[in-house]
């Protein structure tokens, strides 16, 4: 090869060769530019595919500028053969330098943060490194630290495996796994995907063999090695090794990812905090008040038990439960939780056998997602906001504006809408959650403008029949469809007005305020504009104006009838400029024939000088028979009605400002859902408890009452 | 150089209820006393600044009796003995 040109990289000497193929130093003759280039071994080289997916990968690792990442230049193929181009590092290995004995600890713990640095960047750019090791981070003789390989291991499969990972690879399924075992953390031994957490253990095993000079997980055979990692403590290191290194490497290698740094950040954070002298601690609950779980004291709880039905109401100054039974007659009201805090989206989760409430809280101190097991009386306080734009994203979290739980088929996903118009998906029941990149990068997200209150992502619909396809709507923005899974978003506005707009019907930028399905006909979705009522029957592909017989058009909420498809719900708004309910009169209307008329609901309503507000998620419906509906008023009034909106009741005034109404049935058989979303998912298939014929009483006079904040 | 942190009683959920936190040994630039802060008690960070590595709107934070907005923000140079105090902006409905 010395001598021969490759693309136009000349090769000048080879530098080294490893599992995955030859590394020579080569120049480049158009950049004039000495570079390194990796030429992929022909036997552990990829087929066409796994090649599409390298240069992918590639793609994606250039643009990791940092100064401790190796940036990658190029992949490229000549003559069959892939090669590899990257920034040339000229130093040595950390496993070379920390040989036999291990490094100065000062040294440990300046390389350490510098090789944390880089993971940070790139756990922020969505890159997890899947093969981190003391082989493949160099340090210069300037003293810094350069990461290389960064995401090609995820594609390059098995075969660039080296050691004892060939080993390990016949007693088990190799498919899925790429790195070095002595490197792997334990739950990728189990099998399970790899995530920044695994990148963070493989990074205590290189703090721990740069400050030992050996690997804490030894063996002769793959099998010993990976039955070490599963099951063994680590050897512990003493002097000259601070203990406060020593508890950072210990933290990285905690079994659980739950247990360890959940981001590079915090290891960075910790180390240089070493090296200022700091106390470290491996235990992140002792001596640092790690509070993840705040039990809360001095609230008054509703006493929730199986067969009760609740409804979840968020407000302006904090969250209430309120229980009763299936009768829905008596109250209990718990709370409020987060005394103080905006609370615009509440979501009740019982699949796989959870009875877990979901919510947003947002204050000056941020905005967190939280959740109780246990109705309230003690709640997650993360010590780190699990929903986080990443740092290239350019902006931060201000709101969370809806909380839905995925699919019943998929028990652990989940999903955020966020101001700034953003979706957040978590697969793992909430623990970890990755912005949805197609919809953010989409063009027309700089063209988005914030409507009155902030530019929010504040509707997600699932379609249930189709897994792929769901629908978002955005203030202003309008309503996008994905039918690939959130990889690539459409917007669906056709016929939907923007009044405010000099073009009336744009493709994009139209004030949603909110859309519903029913999940028996999919293809159907009523909307509430900012101006403008409307169904389609095509998945969004067409929109019609349905605002026949209402006094106004304009409002926020609209919800639809759990059992009949025909039915839809709505509550009007005089104007834009008046946002209060028409005539003073407070009134609910409904539709039966898919929008053809409505009707007013307004026996026991107020009419006369109820200037009511009831915004966009401040609505929702139960699933019995007769199915009962819920509002809230941003004057701090809750309403409901046991008999599909005939006849109301006011269950509690004096509330802060009612942003949010969900409703919840505590089921007995852990097998049965409930009613997360206003248009509940699947609700008209599940079985629910008849409130009766006979329970057709009144509710009871409110049991307890706040003065309004 | 010493600098003692006065934690706001929201935040002292994550110090163990201490009102106080006082570090020996500290770096001299503002933010780099505050990472400090944050490696030890990590549940302050989030409520303090953003994603952007910006200290939140409503969040204020004195040097003394000096907000740090009006003193080079998180890279204001941190005087003998700094006591350090996070406080919320007195704001809202």
């Amino acid at each position: 090869m010395i001598g021969q040109v490759v693309g136009h990289y000349r090769v000048t000497a080879k530098i080294g060769e490893g599992g995955m193929g030859v590394v020579y130093r080569a120049f480049d003759e158009t950049l004039h530019r000495d570079v390194a280039l990796k030429v992929v071994k022909k036997d552990a080289g990829p087929d066409a595919l796994t090649n599409q997916n390298l240069l992918q990968e590639a793609r994606a690792s250039s643009s990791l500028a940092h100064p401790n990442i190796c940036t990658i230049y190029e992949v490229a193929e000549t003559e069959g053969e892939l090669y590899i181009v990257m920034e040339l590092v000229e130093g040595k290995t950390i496993r070379a330098l920390s040989g036999n004995v291990g490094l100065a600890p000062e040294s440990v713990l300046r390389y350490g943060s510098q090789i944390a640095a880089a993971l940070a960047r790139a756990h922020d750019k969505g890159i997890i490194h899947r093969d981190l090791k003391s082989a493949n981070i160099v340090v210069n003789s300037s003293g810094l630290v350069k990461v290389l390989d960064f995401g090609l291991a995820k594609r390059t499969g098995p075969s660039i495996l080296e050691g004892p990972t060939q080993s390990f690879a016949s007693t088990q399924d190799v498919s899925t796994i790429s790195g070095t075992l002595q490197y792997m953390a334990p739950e990728i031994l189990r099998g399970e995907p790899a995530d920044n957490r695994s990148d963070l253990w493989a990074l205590g095993i290189v703090l721990y063999e740069a400050a030992a000079g050996n690997l804490p997980f030894a063996g002769r055979t793959g099998f010993e090695i990976s039955s070490a990692i599963m099951r063994e403590m680590p050897k512990p290191l003493g002097a000259p090794v601070p203990p406060g290194l020593w508890a950072v490497i210990q933290r990285c290698l905690a079994k659980e990812p739950a247990e360890r740094y959940q981001r590079a950040s915090e290891i960075q954070a910790a180390l240089e905090a070493v090296q200022w002298g700091a106390v470290v601690s491996a235990n992140p609950g002792a001596d640092q008040g790690g509070a993840r779980t705040t039990v809360l004291h001095g609230v008054r709880h509703a006493r929730v038990k199986r067969g009760d039905f609740v409804l979840l109401v968020g407000t302006t100054k904090g969250a209430f439960i309120l229980r009763s039974n299936t009768q829905r007659t008596r109250w209990e009201v718990g709370g409020p939780y987060f005394h103080g805090h905006n609370v615009y989206a509440m979501a009740y989760d019982s699949r796989a056998g959870r009875r877990r409430i979901w919510a947003s809280t947002q204050n000056y101190w941020g905005t967190l997602l939280r959740f109780s097991d246990d109705f309230g009386k003690s709640w997650t306080n993360p010590q780190e906001s699990p929903i986080r734009f990443p740092s290239d994203a350019g902006v931060s979290l201000k709101n969370i504006w809806q909380i839905t739980p995925g699919r019943p088929e998929e028990p652990d996903v989940l999903y955020c809408g966020v101001e700034p118009a953003a979706l957040f998906e978590s697969r793992d029941a909430g623990e970890t959650w990755f912005l949805v990149r197609g919809l953010f990068d989409h063009p027309h997200r700089p063209r988005w403008v914030p409507g009155n209150g902030g530019l929010a992502l504040h509707t997600i619909v699932l379609d249930p029949s189709d897994n792929r396809r769901m629908y978002i709507a955005i203030s202003s923005g309008g309503v996008y469809r994905t039918s690939d899974g959130g990889q690539t978003w459409t917007a669906q506005n056709r016929g939907i007005r923007a009044m405010f707009l000099p073009n009336k019907n744009p493709e994009f930028g139209q004030c949603i305020h909110k859309i519903a399905m029913h999940p028996s006909h999919p293809e159907r979705l009523f909307l509430q504009n900012h101006w403008g009522l409307y169904r389609s029957d095509d998945y969004g592909e067409n929109w019609k104006d349905i605002a026949n017989g209402v006094p106004s058009d304009f409002g926020f909420a609209i919800i639809v009838h759990p059992r009949n498809p025909d039915c839809a719900y709505i509550i009007p708004v005089e104007s834009d400029e008046f946002r209060c309910s028409c005539d003073g009169r407070l009134r609910v209307y409904r539709t039966r024939n898919c929008g053809a008329s409505w009707e007013p609901l307004s026996r026991g309503l107020p009419q006369k000088l109820a200037y009511e507000t009831v915004l966009r998620d401040a609505m929702s419906a139960d699933s019995f028979d007769p199915t009962g509906i819920y509002f809230g008023t941003r004057s701090g009034q809750l309403f409901g009605s046991r008999d599909e909106g005939r006849s109301w009741q006011k269950i509690l005034d004096g509330l802060p400002s009612v942003v949010c109404i969900r409703t919840a049935f505590v089921a007995s058989d852990e097998a049965a859902a409930t009613a997360p979303q206003p248009a509940p998912s699947g609700s008209a298939r599940e079985k629910f408890p008849s409130s009766s014929g006979k329970s057709r009483s009144r509710f009871q006079p409110v049991s307890r009452s706040k003065k309004r904040n | 150089m010493p600098v003692t942190f006065h934690i706001p009683g929201a935040l002292r959920e994550f110090t163990g209820g201490r009102r106080e936190i006082r570090l020996e040994q500290s770096p001299g630039i503002l933010s780099d006393a505050l990472s400090l802060l944050y490696s030890l008690h990590p549940g302050i960070r989030d409520r303090v600044i953003n994603e952007q590595g910006q200290v939140r709107e409503h969040i204020n934070i004195f040097v003394g009796e000096e907000n740090m907005r009006y003193t080079g923000g998180l890279a204001t140079i941190l005087p003998p003995n700094p006591e350090v105090s996070i406080v919320p902006a007195v704001s809202g409905g």
